[in-house]
């Protein structure tokens, strides 16, 4: 027992001096050139902005005078064109576009818009560009009553929707209104306060609308219209109806950017120092010294992890000071396992790679699947549980001090961490000499990272098994894009895209034992391995299954891809156990069927997939059907 | 015998072939693509339910403006207003699920308050909340005509609704900009990796030995990725057209992207000459681009705005006079690293 902490210690200490090695070295890389380089790029990026800040230009439009408008200096309607944005002012002596080039004319008060699907888009930014004016112009008014005659509270109200863990109303935090806070204070907030406690109780108390009328009266502020938007992270609850804007957290987009563009500088130079490794044999130095390819990975890593913790931290004490939130150790900690997943990927990425050319797409390709995967669901942060699969979701709350439970953290991030922990055993697998310093197409070098994770039959199971949160990844993109297709057109080809993606997942590992000559190539040992990799699949598919009861049965389409893994409504004991076995026969059945391909070759494993995937989704077509 | 650069450029496109790395990068730009689609589909249905088809909310209206507000609420097209005696009533259907949303009204000095309620935690609050706003915006208009006696200015009376989903504009000022950017920045990123590469790997040496010199070979790089650009940009634009999408002067885009592309490939050489490690120089590359575009954009006559105004058709002269200039900081660039490369001193590589 003495000697273990002694081994222990001298492996950390080795591990820090690969570290401390790795750090020095890349310092030693940025000579004075690059240095002035540095500095005089950003000196001159200095410049542009502080040009265009000089000139006057306040933020970013892309769509400035994308449309025109023919409208006389004379017309009331001449001031709001000049003012808006998208709107060009031309004389109204061009005439409309077929003949000329406007897409509206203004004239003696009619309207003349040009039949053309850019009129009717022009048309309606210029009702908005109207009605803004408009605001703007009565927010002068003396009378502000009779100006803006209506005033609104706005609440969210969480009724019963039967979700276990999040059923609680999200607060929808008013705080950034300024002006309005004095009349609305006691009942706008509460309802989300009160989280998870109920529509019973939430409602019960005071019976939220009616109270607000009587204790507000002889002040009531000067609506905010000027700036129409909320504040950074929820709609605006309070003023004129034009004030009222709904739950868009425009915050995670900025959230995603601001914290992802930091790790793709990140994960560009890690990649670089790992394929430098495989690069002309240099890392055969380190592979033959007194060390383990676990402890030289670790090492090397190391420094590039204590980098996007450091970049994470600045970023949420910088988030926390500018965005008026109260960002703190929740968000490090949820944004964390976003980090590793992308260092994973490109730790993977970079001990595929054949050249530098090629990990710059591995990288590019990681950093966009990982940033819209993190960033879709963030949309929905106020709205939605499926939000929750994206950890940028724990980061708003906590910014909007909502609380974030271990659950909830545990839901978000655990795709992250194990995903990151099986791409950095895939990479560890293939950080050997064979493998590091020969050119081999990726493909191949992937077959070859699977193939070194096989010890036995059984690490078929397990394999699949740990595959399962890169399905579940790769399934919900595809419910994201295809989202956008009708419903008709999305549900078919959503079925036999997961049905696809799970029969890939199940099959691959098999295909690389056979390839790899690790078992016999006959009809019996296709079908052990592919009942065994199906069952491990089915047992982790039913560990999603718990995860959901947390929460996400809320999208129609999402619940297509959960009916497939036999996660139905209320059902009876029978029917349940039908269900819960039923899955299981599918994966064991059609993982063997694509085990069968996989003796063979290539094509025939191809064809073997083909197979087993339509017979998969006509399995869940039948169960979506019959279910939903 | 040929123009080495032209061999050179040759050898530098079939090396992306061959590594199908071209392929990664059209399928990444797809899903981006589809991906931005996803994102704005999603939200216009969103902000925009009526052009999600016989989507209706149903508001309960309570208090004392009552009928004010159902008359105002019988007018819109995709709310219905139905009557109930009292907050109480309101709140039990709003419960049951009967109502999508509650306004419960109070005249208060004058004013109507109104405090309406919204679900929580539904992907439909914001269909909700929009189309109460629209509703309460009409309102509004209605109170403000009955005190219009009380008012100095006459509001300016609304153009009529249009019928027009916000993916138009969309379209023009966020995904054909994308689409035809994303191109460019990968150009640069291959330039940067075919040069450090080739110190890194000390090939450079090999090739020094050929008869070319080193501006030709620099030339043959920058030919290969900076004709990358334009020819995706072409597909992008055929596949656009494909989709149904019109876009406009395209041979003026595709002019726009080939003296981006010329100058981001050319700023990504010269980054990759002055600084030959990897590391550093796509680090350098990256905030470049960054500052570069960064920067533009916060000009007026931004490039994303001028491949908007291109693609939708509205061009003014102001368009031509920064295409005009845009292609000659191109140019002025290209020359720029071309001078710089006859100063690399070529022993030292």
């Amino acid at each position: 027992m003495s000697g273990r902490p002694n081994g222990r210690q001298r492996r950390w200490r080795q591990i820090l001096r690969i570290a401390r090695w790795e750090v020095t070295r890349s310092a030693g890389t940025i000579d004075r050139r690059t240095a002035i380089i540095g500095l005089v790029a950003l000196l001159l990026s200095g410049a542009v902005f502080g040009a265009t800040a000089a000139a006057g230009v306040s933020g970013i439009a892309l769509d400035r005078d994308i449309y025109r408008v023919g409208v006389a200096p004379d017309s009331p309607y001449y001031e709001p064109v000049v003012q808006s944005a998208a709107l060009s002012v031309r004389p109204p002596s061009e005439g409309l576009t077929p003949g000329g080039s406007l897409d509206i004319l203004v004239r003696d008060g009619q309207f003349a818009v040009a039949d053309t699907q850019k009129g009717e888009a022009a048309l309606a930014e210029f009702r908005g560009a109207v009605e803004s004016y408009n605001d703007r112009r009565l927010s002068r008014e003396k009378n502000q009553s009779a100006a803006f005659p209506v005033f609104v509270d706005l609440q969210y109200v969480a009724r019963d929707e039967g979700f276990g863990g999040s059923g609680g109303a999200v607060s929808v935090d008013d705080g950034t209104s300024s002006g309005t806070t004095g009349g609305t204070g006691s009942s706008g907030a509460d309802a989300g306060s009160s989280g998870g406690s109920g529509p019973g109780e939430t409602t019960g108390g005071d019976r939220g609308p009616s109270a607000t009328g009587g204790d507000a009266n002889s002040d009531l502020p000067v609506p905010d219209v000027a700036t129409g938007g909320g504040g950074l992270f929820g709609g605006q609850t309070s003023g004129s109806p034009a004030a009222i804007s709904p739950p868009f957290p425009f915050g995670s987009l900025l959230l995603a950017f601001v914290f992802l563009v930091p790790m793709n500088f990140v994960i560009q130079a890690y990649g670089s120092t790992i394929l430098n490794e495989r690069i002309n044999r240099r890392g055969e130095l380190l592979l033959v010294a007194p060390v383990g390819p676990g402890d030289i990975v670790a090492g090397k890593t190391l420094p590039y992890v204590a980098a996007m913790v450091l970049v994470t931290t600045a970023i949420t004490v910088a988030v926390s000071v500018f965005g008026g939130g109260t960002a703190g150790v929740v968000t490090v900690l949820s944004v964390f396992p976003v980090a590793l997943l992308f260092l994973a990927a490109t730790f993977v990425g970079a001990m595929f790679a054949r050249s530098f050319k090629e990990l710059t797409f591995v990288t590019v390709a990681v950093s966009v699947f990982l940033t819209s995967y993190v960033f879709v669901p963030a949309i929905f942060t106020n709205i939605t549980p499926i939000a929750l699969i994206s950890p940028l979701t724990l980061v708003v709350r906590d910014l909007q001090s909502s609380g974030v439970s271990l659950l909830q953290y545990g839901f978000s991030t655990g795709p992250f961490y194990l995903g990151a922990s099986v791409l950095f055993l895939l990479g560890l697998g293939v950080y050997r000499e064979e493998d590091m310093f020969t050119q081999r197409p990726v493909p191949l070098k992937f077959l070859d990272a699977l193939d070194s994770q096989i010890r036995s039959k059984w690490s078929m199971a397990t394999l699949s098994a740990l595959f399962i949160p890169f399905v579940f990844i790769a399934e919900l993109l595809a419910v994201a894009i295809l989202f956008a297709l009708p419903i008709a057109v999305s549900t078919p080809l959503l079925l036999v895209t997961i049905a696809g993606v799970e029969e890939v997942a199940k099959s691959l590992h098999v295909y690389a034992g056979f390839k790899h000559a690790r078992f016999p190539r006959t009809l019996r040992s296709a079908l052990v391995l592919g009942t065994l990799s199906g069952f491990g699949f089915f047992v982790g598919e039913k560990l999603l299954a718990v995860v959901q009861l947390i929460g996400f049965g809320d999208l129609e389409l999402g619940q297509q891809l959960l009916a497939s893994a036999g996660v139905g409504t209320d059902v009876d004991p029978l029917v349940a156990l039908g269900l819960l076995l039923a899955p299981l026969a599918l994966h064991t059945v059609t993982t063997s069927i694509s085990a069968v391909g996989a003796t063979r070759d290539r094509w025939s494993y191809a064809a073997t997939v083909g197979v087993a995937t339509l017979l998969h989704a006509a399995y869940n077509l039948t169960v979506v059907t019959s279910l939903v | 015998m040929s123009d080495p650069r032209l061999t050179i450029a040759k050898r530098e496109l079939s090396v992306l072939r061959k590594e199908k790395t071209i392929v990664l990068a059209l399928l990444i730009q797809l899903f981006i693509a589809a991906f931005s689609s996803f994102l704005v589909v999603g939200l216009v249905s969103l902000y925009d339910p009526t052009s999600v088809d016989g989507y209706t909310v149903d508001v309960a209206v309570t208090g004392d403006a009552q009928d004010d507000l159902l008359a105002v609420t019988n007018d819109q097209r995709s709310i219905r207003g139905l009557a109930y005696p009292s907050t109480d009533a309101a709140m039990d259907a709003f419960e049951q699920r009967r109502v999508d949303a509650v306004l419960d009204t109070a005249v208060v000095d004058d004013r109507v308050r109104v405090a309406a309620v919204a679900p929580d935690s539904n992907i439909r609050t914001t269909l909700v909340v929009v189309q109460l706003r629209d509703a309460l915006r009409a309102f509004e208009r209605a109170e403000r005509a009955d005190r219009a006696a009380s008012l100095d200015t006459t509001p300016l009376e609304l153009p009529p609704e249009a019928t027009t989903s916000p993916y138009f504009g969309f379209t023009y000022t966020v995904l054909i900009p994308l689409l035809l950017f994303l191109p460019v920045f990968i150009s640069g990123s291959i330039a940067v990796d075919s040069i450090t590469e080739e110190f890194d790997r000390g090939t450079l040496e090999l090739l020094r030995v050929a008869p070319v010199s080193l501006v030709d070979i620099v030339d043959g790089k920058l030919a290969a990725a900076a004709v990358l650009a334009p020819a995706q940009a072409a597909l992008w634009i055929l596949l656009l057209r494909f989709n149904g999408t019109q876009v406009h002067n395209v041979a003026l885009l595709l002019l726009l992207v080939a003296s981006f592309s010329l100058l981001v490939v050319s700023v990504a050489i010269g980054i990759a000459l002055a600084t030959p490690d990897r590391r550093s120089a796509q680090l350098m590359y990256s905030l470049a681009v960054l500052l570069l575009f960064g920067g533009t954009a916060l000009l007026p006559w931004n490039p994303a705005n001028a491949i908007a105004r291109l693609a939708i058709d509205s061009v003014g002269t102001d368009v031509l006079g920064v295409v005009v200039v845009y292609t000659v900081v191109a140019v002025v660039g290209y020359v720029g690293v071309r001078k710089l490369t006859h100063h690399v001193d070529e022993t030292s590589l």
